[in-house]
């Protein structure tokens, strides 16, 4: 196994609800090496999305992160990403206001800021709402391009982005480059939005069910597109779905999480021989997706 | 995609009114124009005629020259007070929608503050107290429209601020900078600026009227100004209507027309994003 590249220990995240104080990520912890590609599975509501947006420092409050590590392997080392917010925010924590969430956003921005984009990024679950709709397709792959590499100039980085178009398998990317969100199709705008996150050359990408809404044919064409972006193995992802058969398919490892909790840590390849789980929740989701279960309870 | 047919022409119309508007006003920036010159007893007013297309008022000037040289008044005051209240407004909205803490509180209080002023009466209160000018009037007009237009825009910012692509945005490592003045403003906050730009224009065009007409803070005879052919001629109204009559219905279309263009300009940018 390479490097490590990211560490997530002890992780607790809670949000008020009406009926009070909710603790939606219960001490999850996992890690991630370098070119590993991590499958979440879960239900919905079982913390998997929350738990890759504290990754990402785009949960931007408190309650929110409530304990636990992150820690991002650097080139120059590690960097504990929520080391030491707690003390800074002392002086007036125990409220939670409103002025107190907006604090602690604030600080997680500062620290995450240099990380964004070139160390880390996503795809979010639903590729039209994650698109600037009133920017073209290609100016928004540009701006990830003129981030990537600052030196090009205009012609460059359209070509650039052109090129990003062809490497999502976009059919005619020229045409595409100066179409709008609205005006291409769920699984185009998936597309679309994959090259406008690769394009920053991040090392590690985090896909929230990237595929959810989309037609299962299209949905077939996008997880396969992802196998092959990741094929070199240069770059890590933390693949978060609610279908075993796509996190199977594309993940070393698998976490399976269920009501904030992690349950279960797999290998697929295990998995996929009809090994290696042990839990009931696991083998109820590979009964169910009629996979053999093999040895499980 | 533009809207309905009536819409269409709607802009078209209020839209050459706006561009015929535009070029009288930058036009009268290089006609020299002696208004004690034009006087001419010997022609007092006459009727429209190919000399005098608008006829003469009672000192026998020419009525369209005047109504030209009269946008001279509202012209760049008017863009000056759409500019400042845009762009301070916008830069101020942008900022109270985004910042925290005591910095954000101080702007918000300004800016309250600022709105709690009555336009009308504080314009007239600051002319009494300094010396009154049409570029005064303009710059207090402008300050006056700041709070307006920056609520609109902080709500939009507090709104955008939750949607997906915004988050898109900032995982992806766009710059705070970057996502407040052009994702937020310039892309999405467009047509509200458009909007907003052009009503402190059509009200700079009003309050240099109604101050014009009232006498003493507007532009002085001999100068033109649309208000004050109004108010010039208001006991020649028996005797001719042209003179007074014309720029009555000029300040009339003109700001029917902004108040319009504005409106359908951003409606019409609105629905591209749908």
């Amino acid at each position: 196994m390479s490097a490590p590249l990211l560490d997530v220990d002890g992780l607790v995240i809670e949000f008020d609800t009406a009926a009070g104080r909710k603790r939606v990520v219960d001490g999850v912890s996992f890690s991630l090496a370098g070119g590993e590609v991590l499958g979440i599975l879960g239900e919905s509501g079982s913390g998997k999305t929350m738990s890759t947006l504290a990754v990402l420092g785009l949960i931007g409050g408190r309650p929110g992160v409530m304990g636990g590590h992150i820690t991002w392997h650097d080139e120059s080392g590690p960097i504990d990403l929520l080391g030491g917010l707690d003390k800074q925010l002392r002086p007036k924590a125990g409220k939670p206001t409103v002025k107190h969430d907006r604090r602690w956003a604030r600080l997680v921005a500062r620290r995450m800021r240099p990380l964004w984009g070139n160390a880390m990024t996503a795809v979010f679950q639903n590729p039209r709402h994650a698109l600037d709709p009133l920017m073209s397709i290609g100016r928004q792959v540009e701006e990830s391009v003129r981030l990537a590499h600052p030196g090009l100039d205009r012609a460059q980085v359209r070509a650039k982005a052109v090129e990003w178009l062809a490497k999502v398998q976009m059919n005619q990317p020229e045409r595409v480059h100066s179409s709008y969100a609205h005006e291409l199709s769920g699984g185009m705008c998936q597309r679309a939005m994959i090259a406008v996150a690769l394009a920053r050359q991040p090392r590690l990408l985090v896909a929230d069910e990237p595929t959810t809404g989309l037609d299962t044919t299209v949905r077939a064409e996008i997880v396969a597109l992802f196998k092959e972006l990741l094929a070199d193995r240069r770059r890590s992802m933390l693949y978060i779905s609610h279908d075993i058969r796509e996190v199977l398919y594309l993940a070393d490892r698998i976490i399976v999480m269920r009501h904030g909790k992690v349950v279960e840590t797999v290998e697929a390849a295990e998995v996929k021989a009809g090994r290696g789980v042990r839990h009931p929740y696991t083998a109820s989701l590979l009964s169910a997706a009629e996979l053999p279960v093999g040895e499980a309870a | 995609m533009a809207g309905s047919r009536a819409e269409r022409i709607g802009l078209w119309l209020s839209g050459a009114v706006v561009a015929v508007v535009v070029l009288a006003g930058i036009a009268v920036l290089f006609i020299h124009y002696e208004p004690a010159d034009a006087v001419d007893y010997d022609r007092q007013l006459v009727s429209p005629s190919w000399d005098h297309p608008l006829g003469t008022d009672g000192q026998g000037r020419d009525v369209a020259m005047r109504l030209l040289m009269g946008t001279r008044a509202f012209f760049l005051p008017g863009v000056m007070a759409a500019a400042i209240a845009t762009v301070i407004g916008a830069l101020a909205g942008a900022f109270s929608g985004y910042a925290t803490g005591p910095a954000r509180s101080a702007v918000l209080g300004v800016l309250q503050l600022v709105d709690t002023l009555p336009r009308l009466v504080f314009i007239i209160l600051v002319c009494t107290i300094l010396n009154p000018s049409i570029g005064l009037i303009s710059v207090v007009a402008g300050f006056l429209f700041i709070p307006a237009i920056a609520t609109v825009i902080r709500q939009k910012v507090e709104t955008l601020g939750s949607e997906d692509y915004i988050l898109a945005h900032v995982a992806h490592g766009f710059s705070t900078g970057r996502i407040l003045l052009y994702h937020i403003l310039w892309l999405q906050c467009r047509p509200q600026l458009i909007r907003q730009a052009t009503f402190v224009f059509g009200y700079v065009l009003f309050v240099e009227t109604a101050l014009s007409y009232l006498g003493d803070y507007g532009v002085q005879e001999p100068d033109p100004s649309w208000g004050n052919m109004v108010a010039q001629t208001r006991e020649l109204a028996g005797a001719s209507a042209w003179p007074w009559a014309a720029p009555a219905v000029a300040i009339a279309v003109t700001i029917a027309a902004f108040l319009a263009f504005g409106n359908l300009l951003a409606r019409r940018d609105e629905e591209a994003v749908r």
